[in-house]
């Protein structure tokens, strides 16, 4: 900025410079002072060459930052790759150390006259299928984490969210119900039909949805509620009485592979999933929570279509 | 190798613990398994260990955290860290707290049983020249 | 929106499967029924479908093993999931690999008309789509 009104300011000055040595230039020439008429020239081309140099200097200046705000673009993707891969590692490394584990206890039971002794084949095959487990387990990760990457692009259809919502609610209710856990819908009767893609946001809802169950574990509430704050939005809450997320945590929650559950138990992928579903359809996910008392996971989404379609 | 160390094994995955647990006893270890580093800490008030196996990446406590905690329970007993990922930093942190070292899982069971082997021997090595220390301090006080 | 597109039920409970291909020939949805995923997926190979509505828990080729092979050999076919137990894991496993929608037994027959129709109405979709890109 400070630079471009210099520029300005400058490419006037030796402007006028230069239309000064050159009209000096002139009259020194017409008085007959052909030496002194040339250094005139010789300095109007000069303060034309400073511009030129000054017009330069600018135009590089602002390709430097183009390129630097390219890079900086570029290694914050970088970071996020780097981030996504050294969580894929994390994960892995699990099911890989207990790989490596079996197969040091298949060796031991294959020395000597170990697969003698009783129940030595049984755990040789007790063995062998905790391998299969892991490797279906890092199966899993990987197939999950294509998921991820690969650009699934939204089929946008008008949807009735109220329904889309309570449809997946009926499905989490009943194994909740097994634990105790109620669930109450507040939804706003006069939600207009929203321009979405149905089964992404499907994904997302039933993904909260079984967090909230799982964060509760037995007796507690999930609340739904539905409304339209604005004109062209309309917004979802999902507030559960669970355990709740430490503040450290919270804004963690939607990196790829952050979870807070045990190894095994489910991949830290759904809720950045989520988010990135609910980014793609136009909208953002916010979550608020209390350790002890719950979480509140929002969702706001355009009526119209994030991409003019429909 | 006779070996009598007592070890303890820390790691939340179940499975790991469990297999591992089989092989350090079929090589004359003898090993408990906790899956928390509160566990851990809990273990380690009630019997005397070893050495203790630690895994870095746990819910809750972590192992860094935990670390802290065992050696204020017990500052001779040996900790090796066992952890997916091998940063600078982590390893400093580590040494400051008194790690006895650092393996990246998975780890082959022959380094594992050598690293178990020569954090017993430091520890008991050290437990002597103590003894001695205080046998000598309380010979010069009497 | 055209009638004669094809719907075929994929589950193992021979009474459910009569009943629901009745009911729907008799609203003229071109059903058929057929109780397991490896018939389903052999029967693909002969014959077209628009939507299936597939139970998830079924002995031999479970729903979502099917799923995937459906999903895999036939995109732009939208799969419904079905279920006599409301079973999350899978529901979030079937929306995962790109089930259309889910639905829980017992259910009622319009309701199971209402989600054929959205679930055809985006296959529409989804194929003009495709064939816009081509095109471009």
């Amino acid at each position: 900025m400070v630079h471009k009104c210099g520029f300005r300011a400058l490419s006037q000055f030796p402007h006028a410079a230069t239309l000064l040595c050159g009209g000096l230039a002139v009259v020194l020439a017409l008085l007959g002072e052909v030496v002194l008429a040339a250094f005139a020239l010789m300095a109007a081309g000069v303060s034309f060459l400073v511009v030129r140099h000054l017009i330069g200097l600018v135009v590089k200046a602002n390709e430097q930052k183009y390129r630097l705000d390219q890079q900086l673009i570029q290694s914050q993707k970088l970071a996020a790759i780097g981030e996504l891969s050294s969580g894929i590692a994390h994960e892995i490394n699990n099911p890989l150390a207990i790989m490596g584990q079996e197969t040091e206890w298949i060796k031991h039971l294959l020395k000597g006259d170990n697969l003698q002794a009783p129940g030595a084949t049984d755990e040789l095959r007790d063995s062998l299928r905790e391998i299969v487990s892991q490797v279906e387990r890092c199966k899993e990760i990987t197939h999950k984490l294509l998921d991820f990457a690969r650009k699934k692009e939204p089929l946008i259809q008008a949807a009735d969210v109220n329904r889309l919502v309570e449809d997946m609610a009926r499905l989490v209710e009943k194994e909740a119900a097994q634990n105790n856990i109620k669930l109450i819908r507040g939804y706003d009767k006069n939600l207009p039909r929203v321009s979405t893609d149905p089964p992404l946001l499907r994904q997302v809802v039933l993904n909260i949805l079984n967090n909230a169950a799982y964060a509760i574990g037995r007796d507690g509430t999930i609340t739904i509620a539905t409304r339209q704050p604005t004109a062209d939005s309309i917004e979802l809450t999902f507030s559960d009485t669970g355990c709740g997320i430490p503040k450290e945590q919270l804004d963690k929650i939607f990196d790829p592979f952050f979870s807070t559950k045990p190894p095994g138990k489910g991949t830290g992928l759904g809720l950045s999933i989520s988010h990135s579903i609910i980014v793609k359809l136009g909208g953002r996910i916010t979550a608020a929570s209390e350790v002890g008392k719950g979480t509140t996971f929002t969702i706001h989404l355009p009526v119209a279509s994030p991409n003019g379609e429909d | 190798m006779p070996l009598k160390a007592r070890v303890l094994i820390v790691d939340d995955e179940e499975r790991f613990r469990f297999t591992l647990k089989k092989l350090l006893t079929a090589n004359g270890l003898e090993t408990d398994a906790v899956g928390s580093g509160l566990e851990a800490v809990e273990a380690l008030r009630q019997r005397p260990y070893d050495v203790i196996l630690l895994d870095v990446k746990m819910p809750g406590m972590s192992g860094i955290e935990a670390l802290a905690k065992l050696k204020k329970i017990n500052p001779e007993v040996e900790v090796i860290i066992l952890t997916g990922h091998a940063s600078v930093d982590v390893a400093v942190e580590i040494m400051k707290l008194g790690g006895y070292e650092y393996l990246l899982k998975p780890c082959p069971m022959d380094e594992l049983l050598a690293k178990i082997e020569s954090a017993y021997e430091r520890k008991t090595a050290r437990g002597e020249r103590l003894r001695k220390a205080e046998a000598t301090q309380a010979g010069e006080a009497s | 929106m055209t009638k004669d597109f094809r719907v075929l039920i994929v589950d193992d409970e021979l009474d459910f499967l009569e009943t629901i291909v009745k009911r729907l020939n008799r609203r003229k949805i071109d059903a058929k029924g057929i109780d397991s995923g490896l018939k389903a997926l052999e029967l693909l190979e002969r014959e077209h479908f628009d939507v299936v509505i597939l139970d998830v828990r079924m002995p031999g080729m479970d729903g979502i093993e099917t799923l995937k092979e459906m999903k895999r050999k036939r995109p732009l076919m939208e799969v419904i999931m079905l279920t006599g137990h409301g079973s999350v894991e899978s529901g979030v496993q079937g929306m995962q690999y790109g089930a259309f929608d889910y639905v829980m037994k017992p259910a009622s027959i319009d309701e199971l008309l209402e989600k054929i129709h959205e679930a055809y109405a985006r296959k529409v979709l989804h194929e003009k789509k495709v064939l816009d890109s081509k095109l471009s």
